[in-house]
């Protein structure tokens, strides 16, 4: 009964585990691409909609959690090796072991270890040496942080939700909950920092569920409601007003149009009509952006069918009369098309790339400057043998001949009791 | 004329032949018989495609299986970066094994030099010689390997690489086998998918709140050099892989030798033939590089003519007489440009392999308007090097050229100039403004 959790644990927590399942699932995104191109996108559905790929995908953090506890068990194992737990046998942690029939004492060999700037801890049958500082940590820090990644890539996959609404002045947040604070101010400056070139805040009056004042800006992005806050686009809720020598009434309409920045046209339909209206932010005079000044002057084309029956330039709570035609925009406001998106695997992303960062800040001169070096003979068994380790994180070369030239030094000692 | 394209396939077969019995010990003349007897099975094969299927699907097929090389190929890399974790390494070992690589990859060496005789008929007897000619050569290679020093050491990897290098550089000869430029294409894709999401997934910010110098550094990642660039790490990591893990294989240990030259004779032996290992696969990295160059700067010349400059009627009628000086009819592609207005469309006209006069953007709807030119039964997107066969031309989506409305008449072909502007403006505009232009 011991042998299949084993199997099931060697399997989980063997290195080839994360890269096959990463291989499995660029096959298939290779026999997407050959159908579709746009592969990426057709892969993650596929996975969100697919229980084995889900299945498949959550072996990763799963695997990636069983090396790294692997791991661990190993790195203390070896430090208890080398500090002297003889409960340990240290041969699958040491890339070299050899056993010798000397009697030779380990005092022949000390002063030449400790010559090449090792330190020493020497018991009655047991001497450890080593020098240099580990990268162990860094390993663990790497697969934490591939951990953190793997598990960020899944719950971001899987239990990703997002719902896009327009955030406008004077309305209550949009979002999953209907019960937001009122949207008090959106403000847009120019940015002074080196990536973003905008600076967008929003500010929220506290909403009915116990929320304070919010404020929300571009990155990093806030939290409302359990939700982040991204925003997406700029645009004007237009409150439009629209009658025609032909049409019976008026037509009045809040348009939400997506028609920044300047010059980018957005559409409104007038239904059950062959009238389009097609607006756009004028190029202000004074070279200011009207999003930011608050000074808009709309430019307006209105087309019947295909034809372009008036265009003009109307000012924000201007009218534009002319042939009978009347458009007027009594009411306009800011709007920010916002995404709110529930998705804790963002953090865990974020996370890892820092863990990365971080296993690479520590790995990079340790690895080059003070590689670990670590060396233990122990005497015992029968005939009381003496059992050499070897292992080396770097300068592999140079260790390795010294710990061959100590062998040799104890073989010598052999022949030559006590010398 | 097809002799002399044929030369650099069967130099290419000679030499995987070579490779193969020189890297599989189970016998030279098992080696030779299973790679001649994979040579004529692919040749054959290949002419059974052609007759059977339309060009574009046989080619597509061998184009499969070339590609299902290069995938086998980064399988036997990576096991090759992980071999100091196999603890076990006779998986792929044995007589069986033997025959089944020979086979294989004679049968790929046979596909892709008789893909070359597509263009002559269906005549068997060319099939046959190439099969003939495919004996004699693995025959040869049986009798030069005995010639090659000992010392010259082909270890599995490195033949994987020699013979999947070898395979590509025969493909890359032939514009519609090339593998090299729709791989730049897919990573192009692949590129501009991914950075989108990953921006969306950790909430980046758009480029509307981006600094446009900064953007700019971003949209390199949209365009094509990224697809260049992608399609090179692509293609060689597993060679570059394969050398690692010769370069780095541990030193055997010798700890349990005490004497300390003995020691260092052992060391300096494996140091030394773990160098020799090197030299095939360092030779894939070059047959792969040549492979890339053929695929970048084809032998192929393409047509393609200078824009005929035309005018449209006052009421906007461009007509493109069917005989002439050009005559529209002689399948081949021919390009007009029309001006009005400070703007300028380009389009062209060619005439399918269904008799059938198409009009067409000469711009689609992904790439930047850098045109086609025609080649071998395709045109080709100079942006992308998508080749997009004659048939499918006057279909719209993907990197098909954008259709163009148009009336055919007896007397040629007339065409709405508001609507070519129409198209080609909205066309333009979105592959030249929208994040750094590109798939």
């Amino acid at each position: 009964m011991k042998r299949l959790p084993r199997l099931c644990w060697n399997l989980i927590s063997s290195p080839f585990t994360c890269p096959s399942v990463i291989g499995i699932f660029v096959l298939v995104y290779i026999g997407i691409a050959f159908i579709t191109d746009d592969a990426l996108i057709v892969l993650m559905e596929l996975v969100r909609r697919n229980g084995i790929l889900v299945l498949l995908l959550a072996l990763l953090p799963i695997a990636s959690l069983a090396r790294l506890i692997k791991e661990i068990r190993c790195f203390r194992s070896g430090y208890q090796i080398s500090t002297g737990d003889p409960s340990h046998d240290g041969a699958s942690l040491f890339d070299e072991a050899v056993e010798l029939e000397t009697a030779a004492p380990f005092d022949g060999i000390e002063e030449t270890i400790r010559t090449q700037g090792y330190t020493i801890r020497k018991e009655e049958n047991r001497l450890a040496a080593w020098r240099g500082i580990t990268h162990a940590p860094a390993r663990l820090i790497f697969l934490l942080a591939t951990l953190c990644l793997y598990s960020g890539i899944f719950i971001s996959l899987i239990f990703r939700t997002s719902y896009r609404g327009p955030v406008i002045e004077g309305e209550p947040m949009p979002g999953l909950s209907q019960d937001g604070g009122i949207v008090e101010r959106i403000r847009l400056e120019n940015g002074k920092g080196t990536i973003l070139s905008k600076r967008l805040t929003i500010d929220v009056a506290p909403s009915g569920q116990g929320g304070g004042q919010a404020s929300f800006g571009i990155y990093p992005p806030g939290l409302y409601q359990g939700s982040f806050v991204y925003p997406r686009y700029l645009g004007i809720a237009l409150l439009v007003r629209f009658s025609a020598p032909d049409m019976h009434g008026t037509f009045e309409k809040h348009a939400v149009l997506n028609m920044y920045p300047a010059g980018k046209e957005a559409e409104v339909q007038i239904p059950e009509s062959p009238y389009k209206l097609v607006t756009s932010l004028a190029e202000p005079d004074d070279g200011l952006d009207p999003y930011i000044t608050g000074r808009m002057v709309f430019n307006v084309k209105l087309s019947k069918d295909k034809d372009v029956v008036l265009s003009g330039v109307l000012p924000g709570g201007g009218e534009l009369n002319r042939e009978g035609y009347c458009i007027a925009f009594p009411d306009y406001r800011r709007m920010v098309l916002t995404d709110f998106i529930q998705d804790y695997g963002v953090y865990f992303i974020w996370g890892a790339l820092s863990l990365y960062g971080i296993a690479l800040l520590y790995w990079l001169p340790v690895r080059v400057f003070f590689p670990r070096r670590e060396m233990l003979f122990v005497r015992g068994g029968i005939n009381d043998m003496v059992t050499a380790y070897s292992r080396t994180e770097g300068r592999e070369r140079s260790h390795n001949s010294l710990f061959h030239n100590l062998l040799d030094m104890l073989d010598i000692g052999k022949i030559q009791p006590g010398g | 004329m097809i002799v002399i394209k044929l030369i650099p396939h069967a130099v290419s077969w000679a030499v995987i032949a070579l490779f193969l019995v020189r890297g599989f010990h189970a016998g030279r003349l098992m080696v030779i018989i299973s790679g001649s007897g994979g040579f004529a099975l692919g040749a054959l094969g290949a002419l059974v495609l052609f007759r059977l299927l339309p060009p574009e699907s046989a080619f597509g097929i061998i184009r499969g299986g070339l590609g299902v090389s290069l995938l086998l190929l980064w399988g036997v890399a990576v096991m090759a970066a992980y071999r100091p974790f196999w603890k076990r390494t006779t998986y792929f070992e044995g007589t069986g094994f033997t025959v089944m690589c020979a086979c294989l990859a004679g049968c790929m060496a046979g596909a892709v030099s008789a893909s070359r005789l597509s263009g002559s008929g269906t005549s068997l007897a060319p099939y046959l010689a190439l099969i003939l000619v495919g004996g004699a050569l693995a025959s040869y290679a049986g009798a030069v390997e005995k010639r090659i020093p000992e010392w010259f050491i082909v270890g599995g990897p490195s033949l994987a690489a020699v013979v999947v290098a070898l395979l590509l550089y025969g493909s890359s000869l032939s514009l519609r086998l090339d593998l090299f430029a729709p791989l730049t294409m897919k990573v192009m894709k692949f590129a501009h998918d991914f950075v989108h999401q990953f921006m969306e997934s950790m909430l980046i910010p758009d480029h509307v709140f981006i600094r446009s110098n900064l953007w700019k550094y971003i949209g390199v990642l949209f365009g094509k050099e990224i697809g260049f660039w992608g399609a090179l790490v692509i293609w060689f990591t597993p060679l570059l892989l394969i050398v690692y893990a010769i370069q780095f294989e541990p030193l055997p240990s010798v700890a349990h030798i005490r004497q300390g030259a003995e020691r260092r004779r052992l060391l300096a032996v494996f140091i030394h033939i773990r160098r020799y290992r090197l030299i095939p696969a360092l030779l894939a990295v070059l047959v792969l590089t040549a492979a890339v160059y053929r695929s970048c700067v084809p032998s192929v010349e393409y047509w393609d003519p200078k824009p005929i400059v035309v005018t449209a009627t006052p009421v906007g009628d461009i007509f493109i007489p069917r005989k002439g000086d050009i005559d529209l009819e002689d399948g081949k592609l021919h390009k007009y440009l029309f001006r009005q207005g400070g703007k300028e469309a380009r389009f062209f006209i060619i005439m399918g392999p269904s008799g059938k006069l198409t009009v067409v953007l000469d711009a689609c709807a992904i790439c930047k308007p850098d045109g086609y030119g025609q080649a071998e039964g395709t045109v080709i997107c100079y942006y992308c090097k998508t080749l997009i066969p004659l048939d499918t031309v006057g279909r719209s989506g993907g990197c098909n050229p954008v259709p163009l409305a148009f009336s055919e008449k007896d007397d040629g072909v007339h065409i709405n100039a508001v609507t070519l502007m129409n198209e080609w403006d909205n066309t333009v505009q979105t592959t030249t403004k929208v994040k750094g232009a590109g798939k």
